[in-house]
């Protein structure tokens, strides 16, 4: 009886170490993504065959989380962890301690920096400290709001399915392709739509917009944050409306989780207009999918810059 | 003279392209001469940039990003510049510069100063809140922190810690904690050895630069001396596959606390426990909940066992970047078995020795609210007994915390102690009074380098 039990126990064990599981048919893939727009990713890539949830919502400073248990709940049963790395997400790290699940812990395969293989902005080339503000020496990491990023990003997430369910890989590729094609065909009527106003300058409020202007040929002439984290001093204020001033720039870009008073009140004073964005999907009413989001952006800013 | 005049046509027409050609040449050395020069201002210009810092509000021009269904362009990285190289390498740089393909931990500094003004019979009975400095200014924390991944199984923290305990003291240089995480251990377990503050309640896992008020709470230091539960050994948890989140804990450790235990060995160790759980209240409420057990042999070779009770609530509207109201609350219950005389006869002689169980206990409640991200205010109410000691004490503590930025941060409290009279024999020493105490705090603290995220 005893021998049995230990074998039982045994048996146990070596099924809950294996790693990685492979996914059967009717299992689905659990995929945790840390910030909502590699949620919406996942789901366009993984389909039926994955259930998909994110730690961050929308309308958050995915700079800043809080770290609640409930999120480290999602991560305890998850197969894939998604991250966006370059510094955004450092919290996870965090959560996964909480969370006691060794399929993501870093260096596991389940743990997924999809910003793998992306060109990177704003990486600094000197040599960079706090007096910069909350400056990231990796470069910028808001490289979802460029949708120039998505198909890397898509193909990252189809190599870290096809780990778990390589069986899947041909299905995964195929969504991926799909998605990639409703895409292009969204990408060449926002290019139509910007075309016109490319050279356009624009003021932000923090400076994760670069992926999206760039993408786009606008133009980021200011931020209203004194440094990128550091909140807007009154001298830093009264100069961003000078310039707006002096420049005619006619946005000011704002995050859902910003000072939305203050930037209304800089744009009033420039006789500019203060525009919310979705910083992520989800950040605003209706950008519920990724293409829904970048065409919230693309739209709002057109028509603000008209 | 025909055959003259043919061949001067015909050197003048083969040496035509010649002259041409020179001619190109000519204008090719003053286009390469202009571009040399353009090269110069440009090399030149680039020189000067990258001697400024590099300002936040101008971004660099990148290169166009690849639309859909592009191939994916290489990572690139500057390479350093003269300047880079030239320029001092600190301490800190390690963090900031480790990059792609660099094996490195994290690396952070805290430091944590406080000062306090309180009465002179305070001072002489050194009965204020931080024991032996009274009226001074001193580093009470200065804390190195390294972490990070030792292997794929495990992570590490080590932190080093400096602080002037007494007055006009060196300031000490101590291990605060060195401690290994297992990561990958089957149905959901996690283990952890070494040196640690314990997961005793919500407030004694948090260092002091980290709380949320300038001094530990009275029950805390009452019940586990100034610096909480701090001990040697190991611990497991285990979060259960549930639809709700529970964290169970078990641990052994030594018992070095001289507070409640100090017996400081493996023979009779020191067994604590903990369940919490969290309530998400929709998106912008959250409250955990739990209860802590720590059961050891006190330096009498008797047993103590202390039971902890923790609640904290956080209020964050929804798109906020920090909580509206956080309200903490922890209490203690301390059951210790002590030696007793006993005088039967009541003739002044002790017949006998009782072993009798001191049941004393303490709680604190908080409340901060938060309304600017750079502005807080609160307050702390205290009472809490002694473990082994007669009397009581009740404590109020206002604040204000002001951030100028996410890694500084200046804070200033009142804090009034009001002691029962059972105390006089502990607190009314060198002719002076501690019955009644009023300190004012000052406490400025920053962060250089990395800091992980602090978990609810």
């Amino acid at each position: 009886m005893r021998r049995v039990i230990v074998l039982l126990l045994l048996a146990a064990l070596l099924a809950s170490t294996s790693s990685p599981p492979a996914a059967s048919a009717a299992d689905k893939i659990r995929v945790v993504a840390t910030i909502p727009d590699l949620k919406a990713l996942a789901e366009e890539v993984g389909g039926k065959l994955v259930d998909v949830e994110a730690l961050a919502r929308g309308n958050q400073n995915a700079h800043e989380l809080e770290v609640r248990p409930s999120l480290m709940l999602k991560l305890r049963r998850a197969d894939i962890l998604l991250e966006n790395g370059l510094d955004l997400d450092t919290w996870a790290d965090v959560v996964v301690q909480g969370a006691n699940n060794p399929n993501i812990v870093r260096g596991a395969p389940g743990r997924v920096d999809v910003s793998r293989g992306i060109h990177v902005l704003e990486v600094p080339s000197t040599r960079v400290d706090r007096s910069m503000g909350d400056v990231h020496p990796l470069g910028n990491p808001h490289y979802s709001l460029d949708p120039g990023t998505a198909p890397i990003v898509t193909q990252n997430i189809v190599e870290a399915f096809a780990r778990f369910a390589p069986d899947r890989r041909a299905e995964f590729e195929r969504n991926r392709q799909a998605f990639l094609s409703r895409l292009d065909e969204a990408m060449a009527k926002w290019a139509r739509t910007m075309e016109p106003l490319k050279g356009a300058k624009v003021v932000v409020y923090h400076p994760q917009w670069i992926y999206l202007l760039t993408r786009f040929g606008l133009n980021q002439a200011a931020t209203l944050e004194d440094r990128p984290g550091i909140p807007a001093s009154p001298a830093q204020v009264t100069r961003v409306i000078r310039q707006m001033k002096d420049e005619q720039i006619k946005v000011l870009i704002v995050e859902p989780w910003n000072d939305l008073k203050l930037a209304s009140r800089v744009a009033d004073e420039a006789g500019a207009k203060a525009v919310v964005l979705a910083s992520m999907v989800g950040g605003v009413k209706g950008a519920d999918t990724y293409i829904a989001a970048i065409d919230h952006n693309v739209n709002a800013l057109a028509q603000a810059l008209r | 003279m025909r055959v003259l005049s043919l061949i001067f046509v015909a050197m003048c027409t083969a040496l035509a392209p010649a002259a041409a050609a020179a001619q190109d040449a000519g204008e090719l050395r003053k286009q390469i001469e202009q571009l040399q020069k353009q090269l110069d201002a440009v090399t030149e210009r680039l020189r000067q940039l990258e001697s400024q810092p590099r300002s936040p509000t101008v971004p660099a021009q990148p290169a166009p990003t690849p639309g859909p269904g592009a191939a994916a362009p290489p990572p690139t990285a500057a390479p350093p510049s003269a300047m880079d190289l030239a320029s001092p390498r600190q301490p800190f740089a390690l963090y900031q510069q480790r990059g792609a393909g660099q094996l490195l931990f994290d690396i952070g500094i805290t430091g944590d100063f406080v000062g306090n003004l309180t009465q002179r019979n305070v001072e002489k009975a050194q009965g204020g809140t931080f024991a032996g400095q009274e009226n001074r200014f001193f580093p009470r924390e200065v804390e190195l922190s390294l972490f990070g991944q030792i292997d794929p199984y495990a992570s590490a923290v080590v932190r080093i810690e400096a602080g002037e305990d007494t007055r006009g003291e060196d300031t000490g240089v101590s291990l605060a904690e060195a401690s290994v995480t297992l990561l990958t251990l089957p149905f959901g377990t996690q283990a952890k050895f070494g040196q640690m503050r314990n997961r005793f309640g919500y407030s004694n896992e948090v260092h002091e630069h980290d709380l949320a008020w300038v001094d530990r709470p009275n029950v805390m230091r009452n019940f586990f001396g100034p610096n909480g539960l701090v001990e040697k050994g190991a611990e497991v948890t285990f979060v259960p596959d549930l639809p709700f989140y529970v964290e169970a804990l078990a641990g052994i450790f030594n018992g070095d606390n001289e507070t409640s235990f100090g017996r400081g060995a493996l023979e009779n160790p020191l067994y604590t426990g903990r369940v919490r759980t969290f309530l998400e209240l929709g998106d912008a409420h959250g409250l955990q909940l739990g209860m802590s057990v720590a059961a050891g042999t006190n330096e009498e070779k008797l047993s103590t066992t202390i039971l902890g009770w923790e609640a904290r609530y956080k209020y964050r509207p929804d798109g906020w970047l920090h909580p509206l109201l956080t309200l903490t609350g922890e209490g203690l219950y301390s059951m210790r078995k002590v030696s007793v005389g006993v005088d039967v006869d009541q003739d002044g002689v002790i017949d006998r020795v009782e072993k009798r169980s001191r049941d004393h206990s303490g709680w604190y409640a908080a409340v901060e609210v938060q309304p600017f991200r750079r502005w807080a205010g609160g307050f702390r109410y205290d009472w809490s007994q002694y473990p082994a000691d007669p009397g009581w004490e009740w404590a109020i503590e206002p604040y204000v915390t002001f951030w100028p930025s996410e890694f500084l941060r200046f804070r200033l409290a009142y804090k009034h102690t009001d002691r029962s009279p059972q105390t006089r024999e502990a607190f009314n020493l060198n002719g002076g009074s501690a019955r009644l105490v009023d300190e004012i705090f000052f406490q400025g603290t920053f962060i250089m380098g990395a800091h992980p995220a602090h978990p609810f």
